[in-house]
């Protein structure tokens, strides 16, 4: 069994939502990153935090309920709204407000954007 | 005048299901293929053999026989484009770009690309016009 911590995950500048509690577990621990280039520095951060493993979303799939939380750089239409329809903890690291096609699903307590390293802290 | 330089290319190789329901909704949002399955169900995937990117206003988008103007670029499209072959085409006519993905295009109705579909957006020299 892994030892797991929690952080806390603020808006950045100009960001919505959270602030969102991300704690992985034995069962969902990967920290998701949907993002171009490979790991995020914040998908990164998020995993060398709590002791989650980075996944890089373009390179192989996982199953959503092993996901403690997806990082995107999502310009604002499709990818804001997936994961949160799917109840996955939502980090997009561009100041996106709810919009798009699946902008009903894109809520405080499950999606928080305009997110840099700094952002992301122990809780 | 200069020639058309293209800015990107590509060929579609599969349709979600909900990309009729979008693109009646003047939105086609577009992955290139190898983006995760969670984004299949709404998006164009394609296999791109143009990634040079630079997509800017007045811009043309050729999807098939039909043409688009673009009228507007979202400070992030470009990178999306070129990283991850990810387009949120909106024919909206707008001429700043509501989201920071977004290519805005003149308001004319989308078509529903198909597999074997060709996507090419071509843009005007820059070394054309002395004053840019």
């Amino acid at each position: 069994m892994a030892e797991y911590k929690a952080v806390r995950v603020e808006a950045g500048r100009g960001g919505w939502g959270g602030p969102l509690t991300i704690k992985p577990s034995d069962d969902r621990k990967l920290i998701y990153s949907v993002t171009g280039g490979g790991i995020h520095p914040v998908a990164q951060r998020i995993a060398e935090l709590t002791g989650g493993e980075a996944f890089d979303g373009f390179k192989s799939s996982a199953p959503f309920d092993k996901i403690a939380v997806a990082v995107i750089d999502c310009g604002g239409t499709a990818r804001v709204g997936v994961y949160p329809m799917k109840k996955v903890p939502t980090v997009d690291v561009h100041a996106t407000s709810p919009a798009g096609p699946l902008a009903m699903f894109i809520k405080e307590d499950i999606f928080v954007s305009g997110v840099s390293p700094e952002n992301v802290k122990e809780a | 005048m200069s020639p058309p330089e293209t800015r990107y290319a590509t060929t579609v190789t599969a349709v979600g299901e909900q990309v009729p329901e979008f693109a009646g909704q003047g939105l086609l949002i577009w992955f290139a293929e190898g983006a995760p399955e969670e984004l299949h169900f709404f998006a164009i995937l394609h296999r791109p053999t143009v990634t040079t990117g630079g997509v800017r206003a007045g811009d043309v988008v050729r999807i098939d026989d039909k043409a688009f103007r673009v009228t507007a670029v979202g400070e992030v499209a470009n990178d999306n484009m070129v990283n991850l072959g990810h387009m949120d085409l909106k024919a909206n006519g707008a001429t700043e770009a509501p989201l920071p993905g977004d290519i805005c295009l003149e308001e004319l109705p989308l078509p529903e690309p198909r597999p074997g579909s060709e996507l090419v957006i071509e843009g005007v020299a820059v070394a054309a016009d002395p004053h840019r």
